[in-house]
């Protein structure tokens, strides 16, 4: 998981994130996300950025590096310290035709946009037939030391609030097929990456321009027939690792990854569970009223 | 010679340059709202009416003024007060009478209620969202999307005075001015947010004095003179439409009416009230205007009247033969994908 290897193959300030993978066409978390994002501005030029400090900075991850030289300043748009605007915006550009991408600095200051994303976004579609295709994308979680406001789960509010897809990959790959998905989507999509996985979990993500994740389909990770973990985000990497201990004890333990939490994928997870007879659910975010928790 | 070149320009500029036509049809427009909102709270009183109703008397000389200022692809973003400015852009009002009585060939297709009427499609007006002032934000992206493509078009949105107290109206006031936005900020002060005056909402002697410090024109009219809102609302849509970025238009009136339909509105003084309604009505001023220039007379008068008659009863009659939603349709339409608002509902009101 040597994260400075990866970032060495980049191919400079400017270039395609696709330039940043390793020789064996590994990519981080981070770049397969910037990936997605190019793919997409590449494929369809109603599609754009907006954020925080995204332009000539390249955001605070450095999600974007890059992207300003190549799309210019207005489709990687650099706004003010406004969230609830930027959301704004995003909405009112998407009722007339484009469709945005919204980046948080952190997933934490969704909250200063909330009122838009639950009352406006997630509601428009259902109360007057106007489709919203929109992208939030917000580096959530926790496990980098970060403070109490850099480190939340708000999965759990969005997954509350009907008309919203929220979705929390865990790998490279699911994160670059899943991203491109919700770009291609008509509906508010809440796009949740973890940062404790942006420059830690890497593997050969696919090159194919088409290659997408359908949004709502929960994966199994890993096989087994004693009991299911149903997990998502950062907590798939803990449940794979407890998987691979238990396996040692002659445990047999099946991962299920939701990846989108919502609308959730019941099916998938009723199978395992019918498989295993018993099931774990594991989530990062506060215990009371998360995802799965009843 | 000099004294000819003046009346002539008194003349031109009493009527803002719209014709005799477009002047009647602007009283038509004040009319219509007027009476409107008249026989809305009727049926409201009687109990023929379900849900809250939002009156906007004394206040269609701002909503009617700012609004016929726009071209029909030009977007208007209202609030629950609005509804006289989403009529004078066009609004269909047979589906706004479907929407009051929460049946199907309303436009939000029975799911939501009377102050929450908008036409995207048809109309370019946005379905309002009860918090205040959320479209402020969104009117920035609309007017985005019009300056990233090169279009000669414009957004405006409308909120109250007490609407500007919240922390989302400076945001979006200030994103429209750093991106130069093609966008018209109308806020109607009517001098109650709900029983709240104006000195409880803000500390400065104005509204339009805040555009100053963002970086725009801020303009104060007489929301009683329709032509004068008219012609400020002109002047910044065009300033928009030329690439100027925003303008802040404050246009003041008197909430006639309580709140919503159950406020009597006690805290609103009896002799501020009475002024308002003697002296500063804007379709009665209006009317008497153009009688005095002879631009209208008592009988094409009558004949408004009855038009905006007949074409409440044809709506309320549309209306009440417009059947319910089916319950079993209830959870569709949260997603674009399952078709449920690409279809056209059934007369039996469901979607099969
Ligand atoms: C954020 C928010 N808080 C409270 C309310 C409840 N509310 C509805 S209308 C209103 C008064 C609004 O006053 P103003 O903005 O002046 O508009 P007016 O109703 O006078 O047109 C309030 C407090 C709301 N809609 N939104």
């Amino acid at each position: 998981m040597a994260t400075a290897q990866v970032e060495s193959g980049a191919a400079g300030h400017g270039a395609e994130p696709r330039g940043k993978r390793t020789e064996a066409g590994e990519a981080t978390y981070l770049i397969a996300i910037a990936e997605a994002l190019w793919e997409e501005m590449e494929r369809d030029e109603r599609v754009y950025l907006l954020g925080e400090d995204i332009g000539a900075y390249g955001g605070a991850f450095k999600v974007t590096e890059g992207f300003i030289e190549r799309f210019g300043p207005e489709r990687v748009m650099d706004t003010p310290i406004a969230e609830e605007t930027i959301v704004g915006m995003a909405i009112g550009s998407a009722m007339e035709g484009f469709r945005p991408i919204a980046e948080f600095q952190y997933a934490d200051f969704m909250t200063s946009g909330f009122d838009e994303i639950v009352t406006a976004a997630a509601k428009y579609h259902y109360r007057s037939g106007v489709p919203l295709p929109m992208v939030l994308r917000g580096p959530s979680g926790g496990g980098v030391r970060a403070s109490s406001f850099h480190s939340s789960n708000p999965e759990p509010w969005f997954g509350h609030a009907p008309g919203l897809k929220v979705i929390c990959p865990a790998f490279p790959s699911d994160a670059k097929g899943l991203l491109k998905s919700a770009v291609r989507d008509d509906n508010p999509c809440v796009f949740l990456e973890h940062k404790w996985i942006y420059r830690r979990i890497k593997e050969v993500v696919p090159e194919d321009q088409a290659f997408l994740v359908p949004i709502g389909q929960a994966k199994v990770q890993r096989e087994g027939t004693d009991v299911s973990i149903v997990t998502y985000g950062m907590m798939v990497h803990l449940a794979l690792e407890a998987a691979e201990n238990l396996s040692q004890k002659g445990v047999s333990v099946e991962v299920v990854d939701l990846r989108t939490v919502h609308p959730l994928d019941s099916g998938t997870v009723l199978t395992s569970v019918e498989k295993t007879s018993r099931a774990l659910v594991l989530y990062e975010s506060h215990r009371f009223l998360g995802v799965g928790r009843r | 010679m000099a004294t000819d070149v003046s009346e002539k320009q008194a003349e031109a500029d009493w009527r803002v340059g719209l014709s005799d036509d477009r002047l009647r049809d602007l009283l038509y427009k004040l009319k219509l709202c007027r009476y409107f909102d008249e026989r809305i709270e009727a049926l409201y009183r009687q109990g023929r009416l379900p849900g809250a109703i939002y009156s906007g008397r004394g206040q269609e000389g701002t909503h009617v003024g700012v609004a016929y200022t726009l071209r029909d692809d030009d977007s208007l973003f209202p609030t629950h007060r609005d509804l006289s400015a989403q009529l004078t852009k066009g609004l269909d009002l047979k589906r706004v009478m479907a929407q009051f009585w929460g049946r199907i060939d309303g436009f939000t297709r029975g799911r939501d209620g009377n102050s929450h009427v908008g036409d995207w499609f048809g109309n370019r007006t946005w379905t309002p969202v009860s918090h205040l002032p959320l479209a402020y934000p969104v009117a920035c992206g609309a007017a985005l999307a019009y300056k990233r493509r090169g279009e000669q078009r414009v957004a405006m949105a409308i909120c109250g005075e007490g609407a500007t107290s919240n922390g989302r109206w400076h945001e979006a006031l200030n994103v429209s001015a750093v991106h130069r936005l093609p966008v018209v900020w109308v806020v109607n002060n009517n001098q109650w947010a709900y029983s709240t005056p104006n000195p409880l909402e803000f500390a400065v002697p104005t509204v339009a004095e805040r555009a100053v410090p963002y970086g725009f024109p801020g303009i104060r009219v007489d929301g009683a003179d329709v032509l004068d809102v008219y012609r400020v609302a002109l002047q910044a849509v065009d300033r928009a439409r030329a690439g100027g970025g925003p303008t802040l238009i404050e246009s003041v009136s008197l909430r006639w009416r309580g709140h919503a339909g159950h406020d009597p509105a006690k805290y609103v003084p009896k002799e501020m009230l009475e002024e308002y309604m003697q002296h500063k009505d804007p379709v009665k001023r209006f009317e008497e205007l153009l009688l005095s220039h002879e631009v209208t007379d008592a009988e094409a008068v009558k004949r408004i009247q009855e038009r905006v008659e007949r074409e409440f009863d044809e709506g309320f009659e549309f209306a009440q033969a417009s059947p319910f939603p089916v319950p079993s349709d209830v959870t569709k339409g949260l997603w674009v994908e399952d078709g449920y608002w690409r279809s056209e509902p059934s007369h039996e009101g469901g979607t099969g």
